[in-house]
């Protein structure tokens, strides 16, 4: 299975993102999701970005909080609206949103 | 007789409405003195503490939402001299710094300083208001 999982709060769904597996798996950092990829809590990286995974975050909502794409780890692509569109209809072929 | 009130934020900002509920409401406590009797009046101070800290980031840039920004309000209430405090602790286990913060209002010609505080001086400034009020 290729599953995309759309991550849009900070603070919670993290138990349900542990649990996610797929032979594909990416996590597209949206809304409030963003401070996973931007923020560095108590100095660490988020513990999530240690999942096997292929991580996105999305310009837009990084910029509207106050960050920008220099702040975000190496492993972590800053992709556009436009680029998740093309995610969802090429590279992935479920999606769920926690 | 002054009524001190306390807007704690703790909310993230754009998700939910809460941080900007809260702003507008501190910054709107300062207009509202038209309304009150002689003698009366309302105080309000500003916290932000724990992920609500991220409310004050500079170079938010709220454009694709079609929304004014935290950054906005943050200066808008030090225009209008709200005293607004950061909760220290939360800013250094978030890896920002007074740089990466919004801590005045110059360009707009406030006077008014944001301060990053303990937690102990945000709790002694809460224990002094007459209401508080979580966001």
């Amino acid at each position: 299975m290729k599953l995309a999982v759309f991550k849009s709060d900070f603070r919670t769904g993290g138990d349900m993102l542990d649990r996610l597996s797929a032979e594909k798996l990416g996590i597209i950092f949206v809304g409030n999701g963003i401070y996973h990829a931007a923020v560095k809590d108590a100095g660490a990286a988020d513990p999530v970005l240690q999942k096997s995974a292929n991580f996105y975050v999305l310009a837009e909502d990084l910029e509207v909080r106050g960050f920008n794409a220099s702040q975000v780890p190496g492993n972590v692509k800053v992709v556009t609206y436009d680029d998740v569109v093309d995610l969802i209809f090429n590279e992935y072929e479920k999606l769920v949103w926690v | 007789m002054i009524k001190k009130i306390a807007f704690i934020i703790r909310s993230l900002p754009y998700k939910t409405e809460a941080s900007r509920l809260a702003m507008t409401h501190a910054i709107a406590s300062q207009t509202v003195e038209i309304y009150l009797e002689d003698g009366q009046n309302v105080e309000p101070i500003v916290a932000l503490v724990g992920d609500g800290v991220m409310n004050g980031l500079k170079s938010q840039s709220a454009k694709c939402y079609g929304v004014s920004t935290l950054e906005q309000h943050t200066k808008n209430g030090l225009l209008l001299d709200l005293p607004i405090m950061y909760c220290k602790e939360d800013v250094e286990r978030l890896g920002l710094t007074e740089d990466s913060l919004i801590m005045d209002a110059d360009d707009l010609g406030g006077d008014m300083k944001a301060r990053i505080v303990p937690m102990s001086e945000i709790n002694a400034a809460l224990a002094t208001a007459t209401h508080l009020q979580i966001f």
